[in-house]
């Protein structure tokens, strides 16, 4: 009962996953943030068994910050792609394996490249231009077959981003309301996907250059003033 | 002994009926005339003695061996599965278009299916499910239309032919019948579709996709469907979401076969490669993208949106 | 196996060998990914091919690219086929009671020593917890390696020269991978001969 979406673009990352949460046929909250920052460049949306899919995500947001900490750098995407999907092929041959699926988007700052994975419970890992979990994958990736294209701006990516979401609330009979973050060379910036012009805030706000507006992303590790 | 002849003999008609019965609407259906080739049907027309395995649950039996209803994938009998078909009305007529490949498990059983049934002049059936069960029953419902023709001295409506098949698949409900059909055509009222399913649902409407890619026609259809499409617009459209769909599900593909119902009957549109096709959008994306980065380049408005 | 899809076949020919796969991976019946190779170098003469569970397919490559890069420091030359063959069927048998989802296939060329100035081309392949089989024609593992079969039995032919088993192999490939709904979407071949390997990408169905 859930619904994600990640879209590479020219130098950008959108990340974008339903907000419900609930037990069985019950929605107990539609406005549940199910993407995790896990550091200044990266971030995940996840999704499975309740119960496990918080608890694993916190337990990478924390690995990461460890790493962070450690290292005074933050993992590559490429490097945490692979810790994350290693964690999950070890949990799933485990006693009490984790069920979460997750899409994992970074934006790699040494080769100005954005990164996108396709991550499933078993610990298959697919590096993909565009992707989905949940029920968007059923009517959405060829939505995104179609009208996905290499070197998309924001605004284009953006565009595609909301035929999906279009197409999901159109054929899928449960109601989502979806949450949307966009990764790029500035960091992660949140993205309200049901506005007119959800961009309008973003360029308002680099025009401004007003500091980084980094939401839910952790205190820079300097702060903390412990080396390893 | 004589249990090894009660096992050699053919299985009792499913309607308990005596046999006298059966006798008598046997001489009945001669008077009627020639039945040749559709010998079990009764003087109503309908279908009789359809062989049902005499085991104490003929439903569980089937589903034990074959994998028709999806709860038993490992059984050993592999029904012929897996299609994209999809039908849509706009301002021109319906289009219709479906996929090729017929699977048995993983294996491709077959490329060259033809999924669309022409019940007549007028009609189309789409078939989606078990083939043989859309096969034979969208055949028959092409004879009960001509009969009808023949009663009434006019065409009969999409509306009641639809109706004569989803009273014929509901009375096998829970039997293992597994078909998801779209009935299309024109008749008085117009262009005319109705999804008609072995559950015994029967739904009009203007936009259907069925089958394992469905989903995939339908992302694609969806977002590109209007009313006032224009012919050629409306065909690529049905054609480009076969594709889509052939492309992403692994039990659809092979080839494209696209029709076009008008006011004076239908149109067959043409046979087409998904994978040829596959590259040949690929490679129009790509040529787009790159002649609109040059006109970007040539100083147009960098931000450009795509329309 | 069934989970993921994918196949790989390997072939012997004159002087050379050649190993190839599809690209797919799939989510059962859902493609994701048209870019997932499954048949990986372990130096200039020796690849090898791992059709099977997906995330099997990269915990067992990154283990065997430990486990060969170990044996390469430590005894100071490259690893031969049989050698690797049975480094993988040992990996696998480690997991007796709960195997890796994975049949490898395994396809190189032996370096000439003193003993054996002029080996032969080598292939070989597993099943999943590591019995080892090594053809003289042929090896297929996958979920088409059935139709796999079928079409090499009829198309390979001994003593074939590099571009002509280039041919045989991709059509023996796209062939049955076309029969197959859980393999395709792309495939690549490696040709492996004493001087070179070539490698390319074939335009194959993408449906």
């Amino acid at each position: 009962m859930e619904c994600a979406f990640g879209i590479t673009g020219k130098d950008y990352v959108l990340l974008c996953s339903d907000m419900a949460a609930g037990r069985s046929i019950i929605r107990m909250k539609s406005d549940e943030n199910k993407i995790k920052a896990l550091g200044p460049h990266l971030a995940m949306a996840y999704g499975g068994e309740p119960g496990d899919t918080n608890n694993f995500a916190e337990y990478v947001e924390r690995n990461m910050r460890l790493y962070h900490i450690r290292n005074h750098y933050p993992l590559l995407p490429a490097s945490a792609s692979a810790w994350i999907r290693r964690t999950l092929a070890e949990s799933i041959r485990s006693r009490n394996p984790y069920a979460v699926n997750l899409l994992l988007a970074g934006y790699d700052t040494t080769t100005s490249k954005p990164h996108l994975y396709w991550i499933d419970y078993l610990g298959t890992k697919a590096v993909v231009p565009y992707a989905a979990h949940g029920m968007g994958v059923y009517v959405s990736l060829s939505t995104m077959d179609k009208w996905w294209f290499n070197d998309m701006n924001k605004r284009e990516g953006v565009e595609v981003l909301k035929k999906c979401i279009d197409e999901v609330q159109k054929r899928i009979t449960v109601h989502f309301n979806f949450n949307c973050i966009l990764i790029d060379k500035d960091g992660i910036h949140n993205i309200n996907i049901d506005s007119q012009d959800p961009l309008a805030e973003l360029e308002s706000e680099s025009k401004a250059a007003s500091g980084d507006i980094v939401v839910d992303a952790p205190n820079s590790p300097l702060d903390v003033g412990v080396t390893a | 002994m004589n249990s090894v002849l009660t096992q050699l003999q053919p299985s009792a008609p499913h309607q308990n009926r005596l046999e006298e019965q059966d006798e008598l609407d046997r001489t009945d259906a001669a008077s009627w005339g020639s039945m040749a080739g559709f010998g079990n049907l009764d003087r109503t027309g309908g279908v009789q003695g359809m062989s049902i395995p005499r085991v104490s649950d003929p439903t569980s039996f089937l589903d034990m061996h074959t994998d028709n209803m999806s709860s038993n994938p490992d059984a050993k009998i592999k029904i012929a599965h897996g299609t994209t078909t999809l039908a849509f009305k706009f301002q021109g007529g319906v289009i219709v278009a479906v996929d090729s490949r017929a699977t048995a498990g993983s294996y491709v059983a077959s490329g060259t299916v033809k999924k669309v049934i022409e019940i007549n002049k007028f009609l189309l059936g789409t078939m989606a499910g078990g083939a043989a069960d859309c096969q034979y029953w969208e055949t028959y419902l092409g004879m009960q239309c001509r009969l009808y023709e023949l009663r009434n001295k006019e065409r009969i409506s999409v509306a009641a032919a639809s109706k004569i098949l989803s009273n014929i698949v509901y009375q096998y409900k829970g039997m293992g019948l597994s078909m998801g059909t779209m009935v299309c055509g024109w008749d008085k009222t117009g262009p005319c579709i109705f999804y008609v399913d072995s559950d015994g649902q029967r739904l009009k409407g203007d936009l259907f996709s069925v089958g394992s890619g469905s989903t995939f026609a339908y992302g694609v259809l969806d977002q590109g469907y209007r009313w006032d499409l224009t012919d050629e617009e409306a065909q690529e459209l049905g054609r480009r979401s076969i594709i889509a769909a052939g492309h992403r599900d692994a039990y659809s593909g092979n080839t494209c076969n696209l029709y076009h119902v008008k006011e004076n009957g239908w149109d067959f549109i043409g046979n087409y490669d998904v994978n040829e096709l596959w590259y040949e959008y690929e490679g129009k994306k790509k040529a787009e993208r790159e002649s609109q980065n040059a006109a970007a380049a040539a100083g147009a408005s960098p931000m450009a949106v795509e329309p | 196996m069934e989970n993921n899809g994918g196949s790989v076949v390997a072939m012997i020919g004159k002087d050379c060998v050649a190993i190839a796969s599809d690209l797919r991976l799939g989510n059962q019946a859902v493609g994701i990914a048209s870019n997932f190779d499954k048949v990986f170098p372990v130096n200039d003469k020796l690849y090898y091919g791992l059709p099977g569970l997906a995330t099997d397919v990269y915990t067992l490559k990154e283990h065997l690219r430990f486990r060969v890069n170990m044996y390469r420091m430590k005894e100071e030359r490259e690893i031969t086929p049989k050698t690797f063959t049975h480094l993988v069927s040992s990996t696998l048998y480690e997991k007796r009671f709960g195997p890796f989802f994975i049949e490898p296939v395994v396809a190189g060329l032996p370096t000439p020593t003193e003993l054996d100035p002029h080996p032969k081309p080598f292939i070989s392949t597993m099943d999943t917890i590591g019995c080892v089989t090594t053809p003289k024609d042929f090896a297929v593992a996958g979920t088409a390696a059935d139709k796999l079969y079928g079409v090499a039995e009829g198309l390979w032919e001994p003593d074939l020269e590099p571009e002509d088993l280039f041919e045989t192999v991709s059509q023996t490939l796209l062939n049955a991978v076309d029969r197959d709904a859980l393999s395709g979407w792309g495939a690549v071949v490696h040709i492996i001969t004493h001087d070179k390997v070539i490698t390319r990408t074939l335009r194959a169905r993408m449906d």
